[in-house]
């Protein structure tokens, strides 16, 4: 699985390649517009992180040109504006999703986990972990193909782990993950534990082994 | 008091003044030279008089007729005297008019004769009616002029000050209704007067000079905001490559867990600043018809994990409320009252939240804190010790409600209290 990052910031782009690879994906770095160009002219990627500000020129016109070479990239854009419009234009044309400075390494990857899965799995696209199967598209969770009933939030949550699985995920992405921008209250983490709890308990009741491990001091980690 | 006033005030006193003392001045001067005419005219006929007489001087009984002439004449009396002493005397006196019936003042000259070596003492006089009127006459014409004068300078003088000063009170209209955060620069006209043209210019140029300094500020809290999110990410991203770590020691993984809920305070209040800027700059400005009660149930639905942490409950009474707005400023202006409201609130507290009659009221039982109300909605006036609270929130909802023109108020009455009147 192929990742192009286009991104001046090096010292960002070395941990989001080290972060990734440990997911087994193949990353590649461009570091300016003029890079960029000639990468995605070379190669297909499965994935593209595209930051809107690059030293030499705008990522939204790399993506205006993926998308009139009808380059089936996925494309996440990745900026420091947090501008409503640049949001709605990066998504108007053909981005997949929207990333803001700062982010968590583990949102990044469950992003494009997310979108890799969709490109490559058109129609069914079930994610399986031993006894555990998530169907991505029904939004059902199998245990030894029984299905069990999760909330939203605990849906998120498990989809969340899986995407980022064998890694230590903190408290603070998870929350952030789960209550979306207008995360506020995240001081609040008792909300997670109970979340984490009862996820737990529903899954071990299903017969499932406990892959979630708690790592203390930092958050969960979901390990085989 | 104006400064119109100041100058009428002054200029009416000395009016006023000048008119009173120069009625009685200008009557006494005519009443002066009158008299003096009075008295040569007196000389005259007594000369004339005495004249006459002499040419009788052949008469018999001229004694007798001097007496029938006395009785006759109103105006000359001659009377015998004993006195030897020549004299001339002017006196003015008021006689009684038997035909008119009444007092009037006359001017008379008494002078002692010799007629046929008889001492005589002879009066001429003469009524002085005629001349009060006239003296009052004049008098009248001129307390009229004055007067007219007085007040049609007034008047004139007032018309003309309140236009000559009329660019200075638009100047003056327009530094009041000036605001720095408004994107309208102030427009002054010229006048054609030097000084009101030299007040202008400098006003123009102190506002255009302050208008510059504040936005710039306001540019450069967005910079840095915007210049912080990079930076931000790569210390944030390197937390999550170092938490991968197999071998970290228990002590190391607490740290690392502290420093990243701390990467996270910074990021959260670098979001909040863009915010407040963003919203400075009016970049929230789509309208839509936003239905108020939907926004905040939605919300409140998903804040109540969060409020059952502490067990605080939440109740609602609200009826439909449709504004026209943009719906994003509304979301966080409701969240931020509701997340407030979570915050600052005690184990098992409450929150109640009603809306009617375009009016939102959002009451928590949190402790009362030593906050002023007005100092409530400043920007990091936090009081309690919740260190991960921005200290931006009520800034934020006091800035939308600014924007929107909507009244927000802070009060402590049973519970944390703020009413927004949209």
């Amino acid at each position: 699985m192929k990742i192009l990052i286009i991104e001046d910031e090096k010292e960002l782009v070395k941990n989001m390649v080290e972060f990734l690879r440990q997911q087994s994906y193949v990353c590649e770095v461009a570091y300016s517009e003029k890079e960029a160009r000639e990468k995605i002219l070379l190669y297909d990627y499965d994935c593209i992180l595209l930051d809107i500000n690059l030293p030499d020129g705008s990522g939204l016109k790399i993506l205006e040109s993926l998308k009139k070479n009808n380059k089936s990239d996925g494309v996440i854009i990745i900026t420091a504006r947090n501008s409503l419009d640049d949001r709605v234009e990066g998504l108007n044309m053909g981005a997949d999703d929207y990333l803001t400075k700062p982010f968590y390494l583990p949102e990044l990857s469950a992003r494009v986990s997310s979108i890799i899965r969709r490109k490559q799995f058109d129609g069914s696209n079930i994610i399986t972990f031993h006894e555990i199967s998530i169907d991505l598209l029904g939004k059902i969770v199998k245990v030894h193909n029984i299905p069990i009933e999760l909330t939203r939030k605990e849906y998120d949550l498990l989809t969340f782990l899986v995407a980022n699985k064998n890694r230590v995920v903190s408290k603070n992405a998870i929350a952030e993950h789960l209550s979306g921008d207008n995360a506020e209250l995240l001081d609040k983490f008792d909300f997670l534990y109970s979340h984490i709890k009862n996820l737990k308990k529903k899954l071990s009741e299903a017969g499932s082994d406990d892959y979630i491990k708690t790592v203390y001091g930092l958050g969960y980690k979901f390990s085989t | 008091m104006r400064l119109l006033q100041v100058s009428l005030r002054s200029s009416l006193l000395y009016s006023l003044i000048l008119v009173v003392i120069s009625i009685p001045v200008s009557l006494f001067s005519i009443r002066a030279l009158l008299d003096e005419d009075v008295d040569e005219a007196l000389t005259l006929h007594t000369d004339q008089f005495l004249r006459h007489i002499k040419t009788f001087n052949y008469l018999e009984d001229l004694e007798t007729d001097l007496q029938v002439l006395d009785q006759l004449s109103y105006d000359i009396d001659i009377k015998p005297s004993n006195e030897t002493v020549v004299f001339k005397e002017f006196q003015s006196v008021s006689l009684y008019d038997s035909t008119e019936h009444e007092v009037r003042p006359y001017r008379q000259l008494s002078t002692s004769v010799d007629i046929k070596g008889k001492h005589y003492i002879l009066t001429v006089r003469s009524s002085l009616i005629d001349n009060q009127q006239l003296v009052y006459a004049v008098g009248l014409v001129q307390s009229a002029l004055i007067i007219l004068l007085a007040t049609g300078l007034l008047l004139l003088n007032r018309a003309l000050s309140r236009n000559l000063w009329k660019p200075f009170y638009k100047t003056l209209n327009q530094l009041k209704a000036y605001q720095l955060d408004r994107n309208e620069p102030i427009k002054l006209e010229k006048t054609n007067i030097h000084e009101f043209d030299d007040l202008n210019t400098t006003v123009s140029l102190l506002t255009d000079r302050n208008r510059k300094v504040f936005v710039d500020q306001k540019e450069f809290i967005e910079n840095a905001s915007h210049e912080l999110q990079t930076p931000l990410a790569v210390f944030q991203s390197k937390l999550d490559v170092m938490m991968q770590n197999p071998s970290l020691s228990e002590s190391d993984a607490a740290m690392i867990g502290e420093l990243e809920s701390t990467a996270q305070r910074m990021s959260r209040l670098n979001k909040n600043l863009l915010l407040l800027s963003k919203i400075d700059n009016e970049q929230f400005n789509a309208k839509e018809t936003v239905d108020v009660k939907e926004v905040a149930e939605l919300l409140l639905s998903n804040l109540k994990t969060m409020a059952d942490v502490d067990n605080i409950s939440i109740t609602t009474s609200m009826q439909p409320l449709k504004i026209t707005a943009d719906k994003t400023l509304i979301e966080v202006l409701l969240s931020n009252l509701f997340n407030n409201a979570i915050r600052h609130n005690i184990k098992n507290g409450h929150i109640m939240v009603e809306l009617s009659d375009g009016t939102l009221r959002v009451i928590n039982s949190g402790p009362p804190v030593n906050l002023k109300s007005e100092k409530m909605f400043e920007r990091f006036s936090k009081q309690s010790a919740n260190s991960n609270s921005s200290g931006l929130g009520l800034a934020i909802v006091k800035k939308i409600c600014d924007i929107c023109s909507y009244d927000v108020k802070y009060e402590y009455q049973a519970g944390h209290r703020f009413t927004v009147n949209f």
